[in-house]
């Protein structure tokens, strides 16, 4: 039972970033190999606001998440912009690329040391004979609330329809006056602070180090692909999925091979359901 | 009657070839206007250039004199040209209402009044609200061309163009669809249809375009069109008419 709420609090952590890899796949086609990194970049961003500055953790993650929002628009007019009409490969690479040098960053401003945020200690405490601490519990609270505030976005809201619709069919939403190069720039804001509070779980869950975010990268990508790339609801439920599998696999194998769950799942859904759980098979238009 | 639309000598196409080699045509208000010609003739590379989806190589492009060329499919929607494309024309993963609310939301800005639908649209398809909540990729055929010709009518368009309206739809639906074109052409509308069912859509069209190699090779009123035995041979290739 333990381990099944670990498996979950594991999958809740990567909710945020597979919705972030879902959203931009289902706007760009493309998957952006630099979440990692990008997630890396804001939780350091948190840690210079809280451990540096003394800001409450709230109030730095949240700055954190927006200038991570803002800075994802600006590294697309840098670098996924020029490359748009080159296709999906070449962006992909250029993601791989930018997640090199994002986490470099984070690695020559902070070293290879691993660091935590400035939160008081909390003794761990037990609910239904589950072992739990304060940070699990924020990080349940905060990814629930992001996810429902994605799920109002993205059907209660036109910037949300539209961004749907974008990646329903891109030439249709353009006749239909849709200004795609605005639902690009919401959905890479989105993108940002999804990544940005994911990489402050993820540094609550774990430490701060350079190779946090790129630890999750195969994870998030195997959430992502089993719940359907493109789909919201699928990322939630493939991550939930993944984590749980992850944690549960440690029962009947080495801790250090249940990396190879996700890439199990990411191998079985591509041969037998290929669009994953809730996505949509794919149309050539 | 004026012209609400200018097409003079435009030139469009894909990779290094002219599809359209300098078509001049002048769609007056009001009017039904059919295109029709043979399979690569370039009738609907013609629509999508006029929807800003195929850039014009050569050549102009006014709706009510206001020069189109330089405009984005978007803008182009908000000075008044809608498009219906064939084949993917509804939001599949949206519902029927997203899809209404949606073609609306995006010309508040200059067109509509920013409501999702108005008691007209509803009027003209009394059959849509049924299918509110479903998602639009669920609907059958017929609903779904309904559905697209809502939305495309949603944004008040001054010109409405429709690519093959009645493509893989059943005669009875198809008289529907024609129907449906009526009535929107009643409300204002002026309409420019590709089409290769041609007798029924020269049925109420006012005026056809014969199109054949990316040049206009007749414009007639429609009735006379329909009169004329050797069309078939002429310029369709086919036993159309």
């Amino acid at each position: 039972m333990q381990t099944f709420f670990n498996g979950i609090i594991t999958g809740v952590i990567m909710t945020l970033p597979a919705l972030a890899v879902t959203l931009l796949f289902g706007v760009l086609k493309f998957p952006n190999f630099a979440v990692g990194a990008m997630m890396t970049v804001a939780a350091y961003l948190a840690f210079a606001l809280n451990a540096q500055l003394g800001w409450p953790l709230l109030v730095a993650s949240g700055v954190a998440a927006l200038a991570m929002g803002c800075a994802c628009i600006g590294i697309d007019q840098l670098t996924f912009k020029p490359l748009r009409e080159r296709g999906a490969i070449t962006l992909m690479v250029a993601s791989l690329g930018l997640g090199f040098i994002l986490e470099n960053i984070a690695r020559f401003a902070y070293g290879n040391t691993a660091r935590s945020f400035a939160l008081e200690l909390a003794r761990p405490f037990r609910f239904l004979d589950l072992r739990m601490n304060r940070e699990q519990i924020i990080t349940i609270v905060v990814a629930t609330a992001a996810m429902l505030l994605m799920w109002l976005l993205l059907t209660r809201l036109p910037i949300g329809r539209a961004m749907r619709a974008v990646a329903d069919n891109p030439a249709l939403a353009l006749v239909r006056g849709i200004e795609s190069p605005r639902v690009i720039r919401w959905t890479w804001f989105i993108t940002g602070i999804l990544l940005g509070v994911g990489g402050v779980l993820i540094g609550m869950d774990r430490a701060l180090e350079p190779p946090m975010g790129s630890n999750y990268v195969i994870s998030v990508f195997g959430a992502a692909i089993l719940g359907g790339l493109g789909s919201p609801l699928g990322a939630f439920a493939g991550a939930l999925i993944i984590g749980v599998v992850s944690e549960l696999s440690t029962l009947v194998i080495a801790p250090n091979y249940r990396i190879g769950v996700p890439l199990v799942a990411i191998a079985i859904v591509l041969i037998f359901r290929p669009q994953g759980l809730f996505g949509q098979p794919y149309i050539r238009k | 009657m004026s012209a609400v639309l200018e097409v003079a000598g435009l030139h469009a196409g894909y990779g290094a070839g002219d599809i359209l080699k300098g078509i001049d045509v002048a769609l007056e208000k009001g009017r039904i206007v059919t295109m029709i010609g043979p399979n690569g003739s370039g009738k609907s590379t013609f629509i999508k250039t006029l929807a800003g989806l195929l850039p014009a190589r050569q050549g102009t492009m006014k709706l009510d004199g206001e020069r189109l060329n330089d405009l984005s499919p978007p803008k182009r929607v908000r000075a008044g040209v809608s498009y219906v494309p064939q084949e993917y024309n509804v939001f599949r993963n949206l519902t029927v209402l997203e899809n209404l609310k949606i073609a609306r939301e995006f010309m508040a800005e200059k067109r509509g009044n920013g409501s999702a639908i108005d008691a007209e649209l509803i009027e003209l398809f009394p059959e849509l609200p049924a299918h509110f909540g479903k998602k639009a990729g669920n609907l059958s055929g017929g609903q779904r061309q309904m559905l697209a010709f809502a939305c495309a009518l949603a944004v008040r368009p001054k010109v409405l163009m429709l690519d093959e309206p009645s493509a893989g739809l059943s005669p009875l639906l198809m008289v529907a669809v024609f129907d449906k074109v009526k009535k929107v052409n009643a409300m204002g509308v002026s309409i420019l249809m590709v089409e290769q069912n041609a007798r029924e859509a020269l049925r109420i069209s006012d005026t056809c375009i014969v199109l054949a190699g990316g040049r206009v090779r007749s414009c007639a009123p429609a009735d006379a069109v329909l009169g004329m035995k050797d069309l078939n041979r002429l310029y369709l290739g086919a036993d159309v008419l």
